[in-house]
């Protein structure tokens, strides 16, 4: 990358960052903030699920442009920007396999579908290898009821806190605390019986 | 933030700034705040490896904006930006708007302070008319300061420059970064 190249990043990179904890005045750096707190863990939601880089990109692209299409509605009073966004990320999954069983492209409706560049391609690859390890827990979790799979995604992958795992499954937190602890209890005795 | 998601992140706003710019939030313990007045586009186009801001918009800025348009005497458009993010592009977009001029502004920031004080003039991009030159100034010099103790945990303190600035129109994506090198403008 150039020094020119670099700067600009760094434009990117750490401005809004640097804003970060500030209260955002407008829509878009509202949203902006909302991007940079998140666009890395839906990334690796999709890298644990996807070993395509361009697959990846494309449905980490296809919900961030489903969340700006649906912001205007989005209400941090109730519930955590992540916690929205891991709600689109897991319907455009969804989606995405159900298209991809018949054939088609899930992502068609993605305007202007970008093909990465070789840079890119590069640096995706690298994350869905540093999310095998989760990969392979969820894998192990494919047993576990959907609720206490989530559970485990969420706080040990996603690094949500409880309460905001619980309020994206829509259950309290004592009931959430007892579905995860139990989720974990369940894959500590699997393992042990694997050993 | 990766190449990948820079690039997203210009994708994004290039297709669904003007959209976002218009979106009505709700805010905790606040009623809603009102719309920005009239249409506005952002693009934040990716030019090479590198990223750029680019914008255009017609109308409205908020009362506090920092941001200022201005003719000088030797007839060019002096645009001064206190800090050149996302929304101050927007309203300085709005004011050149509002002064007849409907092409975008594009901007490519470097570290450390200017080696030439002064704003840095815009270069058009093909097919863009040459006149009248715009030009821009970050901050009363040309170098922006984030003190240390002005943002939370001191992240992004540090000096900034332009590095150029571009004017281009807005189906013209993609051009954002021929602009001049340094602060080689007036000074």
């Amino acid at each position: 990358m150039t020094t020119e190249a670099r700067a600009l990043v760094r434009t990117m990179r750490e401005r809004p960052v640097a804003e970060r904890a500030r209260p955002p005045s407008l829509p878009l750096e509202e949203f902006e903030q909302v991007y940079l707190r998140n666009v890395d863990v839906i990334m690796g939601y999709f890298a644990r699920r996807c070993r395509d880089p361009q697959t990846v990109a494309d449905l980490t692209s296809e919900t961030f442009v489903r969340a700006v299409e649906g912001f205007a509605g989005f209400d941090p009073r109730r519930g955590s920007d992540r916690a929205w966004l891991f709600g689109i990320a897991a319907r455009v999954f969804a989606r995405h396999c159900e298209q991809s069983a018949g054939g088609r492209d899930a992502v068609a409706r993605l305007a202007g579908r970008r093909p990465l560049d070789e840079d890119e391609i590069e640096e995706l690859a690298g994350r869905i290898d540093a999310e095998r390890e989760g990969a392979a827990l969820m894998r192990r979790c494919a047993r576990l009821p959907e609720v206490e799979r989530a559970a485990i995604e969420l706080v040990d992958l996603a690094e949500f806190t409880p309460m905001e795992a619980a309020l994206a499954l829509g259950v309290s937190r004592v009931a959430f605390r007892k579905r995860l602890s139990r989720a974990r209890s369940r894959l500590r005795k699997e393992h042990q019986g694997n050993e | 933030m990766s190449k990948f998601t820079s690039n997203l992140w210009s994708d994004l706003v290039q297709e669904h700034g003007a959209a976002l710019a218009h979106a009505d939030r709700p805010e905790p313990g606040r009623a809603r705040r009102p719309r920005i007045l009239a249409g506005s586009t952002l693009a934040l186009a990716g030019v090479g490896a590198a990223l750029a801001l680019v914008l255009t918009s017609t109308s409205g800025t908020p009362a506090s904006a920092a941001v200022t348009v201005a003719k000088t005497s030797n007839g060019s458009l002096l645009v001064t930006l206190n800090r050149p993010g996302a929304w101050q592009l927007i309203q300085a977009g709005q004011k050149l708007a509002a002064m007849g001029l409907n092409e975008q502004i594009a901007v490519n920031m470097g570290s450390g302070p200017a080696t030439v004080s002064g704003p840095v003039t815009c270069t058009p991009a093909p097919g863009i008319p040459n006149q009248p030159t715009v030009e821009v100034l970050v901050g009363t010099n040309g170098t922006e300061v984030i003190n240390p103790g002005t943002t939370p945990g001191n992240t992004g303190v540090g000096t900034f420059h332009m590095n150029s600035c571009t004017l281009y129109v807005p189906s013209a994506t993609g051009t954002g970064n021929t602009g001049n090198t340094g602060n080689s403008g007036t000074g």
